[in-house]
Order: C-alpha cells, then structure tokens, then sequence
C-alpha cells in the first residue's frame, strides 16, 4: 500500500518522508552506506562457518523484526553483504544512505546466525559507517593496525613480536589481505 | 500624521504537540462488543505489523472509548501522526475476523472533535 501524506496547517517534522518535494539541486545518483561491522562469537572456531548468505538472513530478519514491513521493504532496497571475513568477523553491509539507519539499529538486535544448520550465537559491533568501500578499507587499515599496536605489549615471546612489528610495518591498502593474514596467525599462536 | 497602526501577527508552524483522532471500529459481523484494553492492543499490533517493536513502541493514548458503538478518541504525538494513521488504514482482521477502522477526524485540538458538520442538528 503507498502512504500519502496529509497536509493540513501545521508542518510535521517525521524522520523518513515518503513523498518529496522536487529540489531544485536533483541529487539522481543513488547514494549508498557502507557499514563496516565486526561479529563476535564465543567460540572462535564457530566463525569459520560465515558466509554470506547468513548474515544476509540474519540481518533482514533482525530489521523485520525491529522495523515491521515497513522498515523491511525499505532496507532491503540495494541492500548487500559485500564482504563476509571468515578469519576475523569482519563484515560490509552495503545500504541506501537515507534508510541505513533503519539496519544500523536493528544491528544491536541480533543474537545468533544460521549458517548450514548450525545455531552461531554471535553479536554485531558497528565499527563504521562509511560512503564507499574505499573509506572504509582505509578505517579497517587504520583499526588493525591500532588493534596491533595495542597487541604488541602483551607479546610473549621476541619471535611474535618481530611478527606483529613487521605486521604493523606492512599496513597498506595493496597489503590488506597480508596484514590480515599475519594478525590470524598471531590469533592462533595465542 | 498620523503613525501608522502597529499590529502583530503570530504564526504557528506547529499547532499542537499533540493530535487527535476520532475513529470507529467496524466489524463484518455486527453486533460484537470489545474492551478497551482489547482495543488499543488491537492498535498496537497494528503497529508492530507495519512499524516493528520500535513502532509498537510509540507512546499513544486511548482517551474515551465507546463499547457499544466501537467508537474511541485516540492521542498521539504529533511526530507519530502518520504512522498511527497508517497502521490503522491497514488494519486488517482482529483474531480472523474481518474489521476496518474509519477515522472520522483528525485535529490538532481536542475541542473540534466535539462537533462536525455531519452531525450538525440544526433547529
């Protein structure tokens, strides 16, 4: 069904317009958000099974939820996983940039993914909101290599500490699967 | 000469905080009586069927409701307005069965829901 909107004296202020007034500044590309989001489970085993169809389910169920139909059919419009991490719970979620509030808050919502038959209980830590991929690789660049420096004091042994400067060194935007590489070795070592 | 006449205009971009609605509940089968308390869990399902928990949420009041003839005023913010009228519109069914509401008015003042023009006797 299509909302129309009632005018009588008195503007209304309401968060999500439905019908909009012609600008004369016509902004026609669609605008898009990036949300950058980690997932944390208990178990770090259980995040190798991710993929995206998961989360892709997990998420629309969650603003289904949280939002009704409404807020469903208007997430969902280019609504998509771009990236799903299976080593380190990192996670795009691409969006319209008007309606991504809408996934943001039912984010906090989620307690468990689906993923091949199995129940993941998992939390989604929204780390950035950002316009394109890009922007947001260089935050994910930035962010590890912060999470690095804050691992380096607790190294045990002179050859993990070699492994994380030389991590820590290498951060770049070329380098990023690398970088990502070498912090999941330290994770296992640990 | 004579100074020009001073006056003062105030304008209101928005009325009131609050609106208020005046509507009907209508069931396919006549005669079926319903509590108050039914009725705005009635409304809010409504609610959460469109808008989720977070519409579900939305704070409005149930300010008269009439048992015999299924008619109730309800308050609202004036923010939640269209979500409140919308909700309603598509309304559907209360425990499989068919019902409509009519909204019969709307007004940013309490006091214009006292009389309309319908139901105007004139003698």
């Amino acid at each position: 069904a299509h909302l129309v909107r009632i005018s009588y004296p008195g503007r209304l202020r309401d968060s999500t317009p439905i019908l909009k007034c012609i600008s004369p500044c016509l902004q026609l590309l669609p605008l898009s958000r990036y949300l950058l989001c980690e997932i944390g489970v208990s178990e770090p085993a259980s995040l190798q099974l991710l993929d995206e169809r998961a989360v892709y389910t997990a998420v629309k169920a969650a603003v289904c939820r949280a939002h009704g139909d409404y807020g469903a059919a208007l997430s969902s419009i280019s609504f998509a996983v771009k990236y799903v991490n299976a080593h380190t719970g990192v996670v795009f979620l691409r969006c319209r940039k008007r309606y991504y509030r809408l996934i943001w808050s039912a984010l906090a919502f989620i307690t468990s993914l689906d993923s091949r038959g199995k129940k993941i209980p998992c939390f989604f830590n929204c780390l950035h909101v950002g316009g394109t991929i890009r922007t947001c690789q260089k935050f994910l660049i930035r962010y590890n290599t912060e999470q690095l420096h804050r691992m380096l004091p607790r190294c045990r042994n002179e050859a993990e500490r070699l492994e994380v400067q030389k991590a820590v060194r290498s951060c770049s935007l070329k380098c990023t699967r690398r970088e990502e590489e070498e912090e999941d070795e330290w994770d296992e070592d640990k | 000469m004579q100074e020009p006449a001073a006056y003062e205009r105030l304008v209101y971009k928005n009325a009131s905080e609050y609106h208020y609605m005046k509507i009907s509940l209508i069931f396919e089968k006549e005669g079926k009586r319903l509590e108050a308390a039914f009725f705005k869990q009635l409304i809010i399902s409504a609610l959460r069927d469109l808008y989720g928990e977070v519409g579900a949420a939305f704070p409005f009041d149930v300010l008269k409701f009439d048992e015999a003839s299924l008619t109730a005023i309800l308050r609202v913010y004036s923010s939640g307005l269209v979500k409140l009228w919308s909700a309603l519109t598509l309304l559907g069914s209360y425990h499989n069965e068919s019902c409509a509401v009519r909204v019969t008015q709307v007004s940013p003042f309490l006091l214009a829901l006292s009389g309309n023009s319908r139901e105007l006797v004139l003698n």
